[in-house]
């Protein structure tokens, strides 16, 4: 069940009047959230809501475990077997057949062919989310900074809550579950957030990313071969574009489901392409899966405690972890090592800038400002650039591909076929909105969010109709949900 | 209406201690605004149903073949009919042309754009000296 279809929003009009007419009684409310949360999961493919139980299972029942134990070594080890099998799970349905692929591939360059038992392990669509919040859980709970659940139904509604299920953002254990145990309310606030990111993220996947993706990206990586440099250019802008339109599309409308629903969930992007530097890069994109990266995998790693040198190898390993993490395939690889590589660098090269040449303090002038402007410009257009270099090599279906891709941006002769205007202006036109202010989905959600009922319904209405007549026919997966 | 019978029953039975101003309060704007959305949802579906029946029929018939969605789809199929006739379907189709040929404008169309505004511009600045010029002192 895709959020922008008529399914979804049968759905969501049940889920929303029967959750809120049984708000009075907290445990059924909860209980009719779970069981659409499940309904819409199995939806998808019901056979994998029994893997989806038992994920949750195992979480819970640690959580009980670690409550019941004060010894530090049983602890550790009852957060270490819950880890690993959240992992193991995730690895065998995610990576058993690239890892037999690969290792069929080392046995046969080095003669010795097998019967490898193949098993075409069809991937559970959200598992990665569902086992990071898991994760997550656990984690939360014997560091201390949440307290076990009870209830195995409150750990049941957090894992699979269907807003952020299948493709994020990965709420945290933290933020969510103190939620369960408040009174539920709806404010103007939720409802002014909840219709101002419904339509954004309705726009901007049914719109900008459905665009981009049939008329410009799709096309070009068919076969890079077969197009010019110039269609390969903009083709990479195009595909930076769509992915964001895509997932952050996708989040938007999370977010605001959630709120509707009365949950507030945190923001996932913040206008990610007028970063200066990478490591900005990774505070505004997919916060959700950077942050818990960095809490539960860098942090862990020793982060930048033990010197330079490890702090770039926990760096390298978190970024390439998270490559790996997207999917079984060399091309997430190159990609996660190249941002880990490129984050190494770049902390190496302004600690090495700060020692030369470093910055005065109060020392504030036209020049400097002048410079300083010069510079941060510089920086977003370098990083944009770098963050588009990898975007290669996510989009494409194999390193042979991302290579032919490279190689054609040299091909200036060629002319082009998929640079038309309407592409162009769709990609300046979602580059525009990285560049405005901060806060205007919130100012827009301050002001709509006095609006009476008729005139917020022929705002709602009047966009979602304007949405599915400027869009495309049909409805694309969203791009995230392959992972 | 009977979220408020709730609330006082629930006030009587714990006590008018028990529920605090906060609570009440929030319980208040809780219901308020829930009917503020429930209202707006009818207005939305009502407006898709009225605007966009054309993708309502794409949407059913793709249901499976049976009794019940036959009739589902009959019905659909007459509502659609019926908004068409009365040109509810024409703005969205407008909407599609437009998008159609913006999708189809190639790059010289846009530069004899841009000419044409330019000497538009550059008459009306032609325009606008002689006027100045025109006037005495």
């Amino acid at each position: 069940m895709l959020f922008p279809t008529i399914e979804f929003g049968i759905f969501f009009l049940i889920v929303f009047a029967v959750s809120w007419a049984v708000r009075w009684t907290p445990g059924v409310r909860k209980l009719v959230l779970l069981a659409a949360s499940y309904f819409f999961y199995g939806w998808w493919d019901w056979r994998f809501l029994g893997l989806l139980f038992l994920s949750t299972l195992i979480n819970h029942i640690a959580g009980l475990a670690l409550v019941r134990t004060e010894h530090a070594a049983l602890r550790k080890l009852i957060v270490g077997l819950a880890v690993t099998a959240g992992l193991c799970i995730l690895g065998f349905f995610k990576y058993y057949d690239f890892f037999l692929t690969s290792f069929a591939v080392v046995l046969e360059t080095a003669g010795l062919e097998r019967d490898l038992p193949f098993m075409q392990v069809i991937l559970p669509v959200g598992i990665s989310f569902f086992t990071f919040q898991g994760i997550s859980y656990v984690v939360d709970v014997y560091r201390g900074h949440v307290k076990a659940e009870q209830s195995l139904v409150n750990v049941m509604l957090y894992i699979s809550f269907f807003p952020q299920l299948v493709a994020g953002p990965i709420v945290r254990a933290a933020d969510f579950l103190p939620q369960l145990h408040r009174p539920v309310g709806l404010t103007r606030a939720h409802v002014g957030v909840g219709v101002v990111l419904i339509l954004s993220g309705l726009a901007k996947k049914m719109v900008v990313a459905n665009y981009l993706a049939t008329e410009l990206v799709d096309p070009v990586f068919f076969d890079p071969s077969a197009v010019g440099a110039l269609d390969l250019l903009v083709g990479v802008y195009g595909y930076a574009i769509q992915i964001y339109c895509d997932f952050s599309g996708y989040s938007d409308i999370a977010i605001g489901v959630a709120a509707l629903l009365g949950y507030r969930f945190l923001e996932n992007f913040d206008q990610p392409y007028r970063a200066s530097s990478l490591q900005d890069f990774w505070r505004r994109w997919h916060i959700s899966l950077s942050t818990w990266l960095r809490d539960y995998l860098y942090v862990p790693l020793g982060g930048n405690r033990h010197g330079d040198g490890k702090t770039y190898r926990n760096l390298f390993l978190t970024m390439f972890l998270g490559g790996i993490w997207h999917g079984a395939a060399w091309t997430f690889v190159v990609w996660g090592a190249f941002h880990g590589g490129m984050l190494a660098l770049e902390r190496f090269a302004r600690k090495k800038l700060d020692e030369y040449a470093p910055a005065h303090p109060g020392h504030y002038g036209l020049l400097t400002a002048i410079g300083n402007g010069a510079q941060h410009f510089v920086g977003i257009v370098w990083t944009f650039h770098l963050v588009c270099f990898a975007w290669i090599f996510f989009r494409a279906d194999s390193l042979s591909t991302a290579g032919s891709y490279l190689a054609g941006l040299f091909r200036w002769s060629d002319a082009n076929q998929y640079v038309t205007p309407f592409a162009v202006g769709l990609i300046l036109l979602a580059m525009f909105f990285q560049f405005t202010p901060r806060h205007l989905g919130r100012w827009l959600a301050r002001g709509i969010q006095w609006l009476p009922s008729p005139l917020l319904g022929l705002l709602l209405g009047g966009g979602i109709w304007l949405i599915w007549a400027v869009a495309p026919e049909g409805v694309a997966p969203f791009i995230y949900f392959q992972f | 209406m009977l979220d408020l019978l709730r609330e006082i029953e629930r006030e009587l039975e714990d006590g008018w201690e028990a529920a605090s101003r906060a609570e009440l309060q929030q319980a208040e704007e809780t219901r308020r605004s829930v009917a503020r959305v429930a209202r707006t949802f009818l207005i939305v579906v009502l407006i898709l149903l009225v605007f966009s029946s054309d993708r309502l029929m794409n949407w059913v018939n793709g249901f499976e073949v049976g009794p019940l969605q036959n009739g589902v789809v009959a019905l659909a199929g007459t509502w659609s009919e019926q908004m068409s006739k009365n040109g509810f379907n024409e703005p969205a189709g407008q909407v599609r042309d437009g998008m159609t040929e913006l999708r189809g404008t190639g790059w010289p169309e846009v530069r004899s754009r841009f000419d044409n505004e330019r000497a538009r511009t550059r008459e009306g600045a032609k325009l606008l000296r002689g006027m100045l010029s025109d006037q005495p002192g």
